[in-house]
């Protein structure tokens, strides 16, 4: 399958007045076109901020250090802002959390979908209402909603309009930031089935940021898990959730409640997540690591290939360095 | 169509049923605030006539002003207080805001009328100097951040702090006195008045095509529009940079830079998210830029209502003074109502 | 929660102010030396003529003299005298008005807090100059009336943040509970409600103080404050004013300057309270 995105060695840190939080640290991962990939990770392990920093929009006082990002052979980092402005939107699409913020509240929907078709292609009002309108048609609107306010719209529906939005000029690329946690489970199914049809019919890579495990194992092809701004873990979904390697993976998927085995007691990960500003040296998880060996304390484990996965533990020095 | 019908009554409406229910509040407010200078001018300690004519007055004449001020009636007997007010509130919505103690009892409100287009020209002048500095400055450090925006949070303080009368004065000393380019004060040269159609001079002269009166006019309101507007755009920034500060910050900002809309397209969006604020500031800053007016009006001896009301002050003329805050109290209410439709027209949450 | 901490500690709010804060609190800080230290500062008495008029500023003058002679360095010294008690009596009798019909407003609620709250905002709708011309012009000159016209224009100010204070802390668990175990209404009021309130009420000062100085300013400015002699900035810029033309600029520069140091002072004070109440809520 074609790579559409290739992410080396980032590096995105936070500058702030108390001090430096390197939320993205060395981070390097692929997506083929048609893929769903899960990101997953606790909240503050850096997942939004990796997402934000592919399309270059982490907030000051982030910045980007370090890395490449390559996107159909060319890396973002180096573009013009002007070119990279043409990718985002048309190229890349992006939906993020809560639909009601990230929607102009005093703007009518159909006016924000018509501005970003216009922004984007050489095609005139009329027509560009035309594309918006079958977009909202793909994503379940009622046409007569093209009128409507984002105050207007229950928050399952917002969230369509978003997809409609990040989808209607037929990106390679969707990044998905947490689109379906602040919806309720029902909505999240239809929202979740919603991307996986647009995924199918327009062959477009997913990255899927969510705190979700389950949901990424359900639904996507591969998981990455995100551990205070490192990869622990990529490996297709199926293996990973049958045979976690790292330990962090474990505990996660241990934690999720599963209807059908009725436990006695609630399992969870111990410990909190690590102080960005001064993580813990060596492997960043080994103080809630339950396998931490006295190497883990000292010195930060390499990431290496493993039977087509990637993992970043101690415990697998077999393996081969995967070229990071 | 289908489509279209539902526009009109949904929007429409709503907005409809704001107005009337905003109409409605403003009654009630015009009431107390007319009372309040009622209750301030007639309760206070101090006899007002004594203060006028002194210990020493013949009768007659007292008598005369206590009939003048409203505190007997014609056979000499004292109105009772409750009736006093009754009377000031009826006059009052005849239209009757008092006549002159000392001008031979001209009409308060037709002296009004008379120095109250000089007020207004100054106020728009000022007005605009103010938006465009303060929206420009407050913008740009709301947009830009870091030390852009300390040196415009530093502007907006000293502006808001400056005293009137001392920024006008040095700019007097400054441009009439020592560079002598341009008047020291007053409204235009002698004899260069155009003819008198709104009242505005600017706006006349450009109308009756009275080229000599425009720059005549335009050399005079320098000055002073600039004092105004550099102390009311204080306000303005601060409200625009904490405005623009804060819609920077929300997600759709980021949403729509992740969509690619370019830079230029997304300060007409922020603005108009942050112009509601600004919006409700411009109708509370009409109190500001009253009161700046005045002491405008009297440092540069602009003939508008601040130089009326401080002469009128000067000479105990009580009757002008309490009919002249009555005034500027109703058409306060007046604009902030105007202001406050205008906002809902706007923002469309707020009538939902 | 109300703990038994001195309530003079808990006047002075645990702040961290900017530099620009602290820039403001050298300001007034002059000032206020200038009133405490006068006697000590100024060679001559500012209400007499003590050198010919009109002199520019020279080595017995350094601010020059005005038209009758006084010498502009201790008008100015002492000038600061005036304005300060005005603006802190004004501003004491705003409090003494304003925060206990703050709080029983906001405690007893009902008819009380809704015709008081329609007073309170008329009066805070009106400009705050034109009413409290009104007042002094009313109440005749004097420190007292002046302050007390000043103060009438600030007390919806005090009235609406207390009350504000009142509505919330009104709800909270812990006053249910002193109910509960029998607390009447004053005992509430005065020991529960009133001590969070009043920090709050420093944080109202330092916002409006700026501007009372200002109003102070302006009605001396129009001779509707302290009587003649009586040094006073704003009447000293009026006087000076219409010397303008023949560039005796030393009898408005000073005084209005003074004036200046003052007010913007407050306001860096109250610039960099606002921004850390506000950096405080964008945190949490």
């Amino acid at each position: 399958m074609e790579e559409i995105l290739k992410i080396r060695n980032l590096k995105a840190y936070y500058f702030t007045r108390e001090g430096v939080i390197r939320a993205v640290d060395n981070v390097s991962l692929s997506i083929s076109r048609g893929e769903l990939l899960g990101l997953v990770g606790e909240s503050g392990s850096g997942k939004s901020s990796l997402g934000l920093s592919i399309v270059r929009l982490i907030p000051p006082p982030g910045r980007i250090v370090d890395g490449e990002i390559i996107f159909r052979k060319t890396n973002l980092l180096k573009l013009p802002e002007k070119e990279l402005r043409n990718i985002r939107g048309k190229h890349i699409g992006m939906i993020f959390q809560d639909p009601l913020t990230s929607l102009d509240p005093l703007r009518k929907i159909g006016d924000q979908l018509v501005e970003t078709i216009m922004v984007h292609t050489r095609v005139n009002k009329e027509e560009a209402k035309e594309i918006a309108l079958r977009a909202l048609e793909r994503v379940g609107i009622a046409l007569d909603r093209f009128d409507d306010y984002p105050h207007q719209l229950s928050g399952g529906m917002r969230q369509r309009v978003m997809i409609a939005m990040a989808t209607m000029l037929n990106p390679d690329l969707l990044i998905a930031d947490e689109p379906t946690t602040a919806l309720d489970v029902i909505v999240q199914s239809r929202i979740m089935d919603l991307l996986s049809d647009l995924k199918r019919s327009m062959k477009m890579a997913i990255l899927l940021i969510t705190h979700d495990l389950a949901l990424v194992i359900e639904r996507s092809d591969r998981v990455a898990v995100m551990y205070a701004g490192e990869l622990c873990e990529v490996g297709s979904s199926e293996r990973v959730s049958q045979e976690p390697l790292h330990p962090y993976t474990q505990l996660l998927l241990e934690s999720i409640p599963d209807v059908e085995k009725p436990r006695t007691k609630l399992v969870y990960i111990p410990g909190s997540p690590p102080d960005m500003m001064n993580p813990p040296a060596g492997c960043r998880f080994w103080p809630r690591c339950p396998r931490a060996m006295n190497v883990c304390k000292s010195i930060p484990p390499r990431s290496l290939e493993l039977d087509g996965r990637i993992v970043r533990c101690h415990l697998y020095n077999g393996g081969l360095e995967s070229g990071v | 169509m289908h489509k279209d019908i539902r526009w009109c009554d949904a929007e429409v409406t709503s907005l409809k049923v704001f107005v009337i229910a905003r109409l409605l509040l403003v009654i009630p407010t015009i009431l107390l605030l007319v009372s309040l200078v009622f209750f301030i001018m007639r309760v206070m300690p101090g006899d007002p006539v004594i203060a006028i004519v002194g210990m020493k007055a013949p009768p007659e004449r007292v008598l005369e002003l206590r009939k003048a001020l409203g505190l007997i009636d014609e056979s000499g007997n004292a109105i009772p207080l409750p009736i006093q007010y009754l009377n000031y509130l009826a006059n009052l919505f005849r239209g009757d805001f008092g006549r002159s103690l000392i001008w031979g009892k001209r009409p308060v409100l037709v002296e009004i009328m008379e120095h109250l287009p000089a007020t207004i020209e100054l106020a728009i002048a000022g007005f605009l100097v103010s938006i465009i500095l303060g929206v420009a400055l407050g913008t740009l450090g709301g947009w830009k951040g870091g030390k852009t925006n300390s040196a415009v949070k530093i502007y907006s303080a000293i502006t808001y702090a400056l005293f009137i009368p001392w920024i006008g004065m040095m700019f007097q000393l400054l441009f009439a006195v020592w560079l002598k380019v341009l008047p020291v004060g007053g409204r235009i040269d002698p004899g260069l008045e155009p003819p008198m159609i709104t009242g505005l001079y600017l706006l006349d002269s450009i109308l009756t095509g009275r080229w000599d009166s425009f720059v005549s006019a335009l050399r005079h309101i320098i000055l002073p529009s600039l004092t105004l507007g550099l102390v009311i755009s204080g306000v303005f920034s601060r409200v625009a940079r904490t405005s623009v500060e804060e819609v920077m910050r929300q997600d759709f900002v980021i949403a729509a830079r992740a969509r690619g809309i370019p830079e230029h397209r997304l300060v007409i969006h922020v603005l108009r998210n942050a112009f509601i604020p600004i919006m409700t500031m411009m109708g509370l800053q009409l109190a500001l830029l009253m009161t700046g007016a005045i002491l405008t009006e009297t440092t540069f001896s602009w003939p508008g209502m601040g130089t009326f009301l401080f002469e009128r002050i000067e000479y105990r003329d009580y009757t002008t003074v309490q009919g002249t805050v009555v005034f500027f109290a109703i058409i306060i209410s007046l604009i902030n109502l105007v202001v406050d439709i205008l906002y809902a027209y706007i923002d469309p949450r707020i009538r939902y | 929660m109300y703990t038994f901490r001195p309530i003079l500690v808990k006047l002075v709010p645990k702040v961290k102010l900017s530099t620009l804060g602290w820039v403001g609190v050298g300001m007034v800080m002059f000032v206020v030396f200038l009133a405490i230290f006068a006697p000590l500062l100024t060679p001559y008495d500012p209400t007499r003529t003590v050198g010919p008029g009109f002199q520019p500023p020279c080595w017995e003058h350094p601010l020059g003299t005005n038209k009758i002679g006084q010498d502009m360095w201790s008008r100015i010294v002492y000038g600061a005298r005036t304005i300060l008690i005005v603006v802190l009596l004004s501003t004491a009798i705003s409090m003494l008005m304003g925060v206990p019909l703050g709080l029983i407003s906001g405690y007893v609620g009902g008819l009380l807090d809704r015709i008081l709250s329609m007073i309170m905002d008329a009066i805070y709708a009106f400009p705050s100059l034109i009413l409290a011309i009104a007042m002094a012009a009313a109440l005749g000159p004097g420190i007292i009336n002046t302050a007390i016209a000043i103060a009438i224009v600030y007390v919806p100010t005090y009235f609406r943040m207390v009350r504000g204070q009142t509505l919330s802390i009104k709800e909270q668990l812990y006053v249910e509970a002193a109910r509960a175990i029998g607390a009447n209404h004053m005992t509430i009021l005065a020991r529960y409600i009133f001590p969070n309130v009043i920090s709050i009420i420093t944080v109202v000062f330092t916002l409006s103080v700026a501007d009372v100085v200002l109003t102070e300013a302006a009605l001396s400015f129009f001779g509707l404050s302290v009587p003649a002699p009586t040094p006073d900035w704003g009447f000293d810029l009026k006087a000076g004013h219409p010397y303008l033309l023949s560039g005796y600029w030393w009898l408005i520069t000073f005084p209005g300057l003074m004036i200046m140091i003052l007010a913007v002072g407050f306001t860096f004070i109250g610039e960099s309270v606002a921004g850390y109440f506000q950096a405080r809520e964008v945190r949490a």
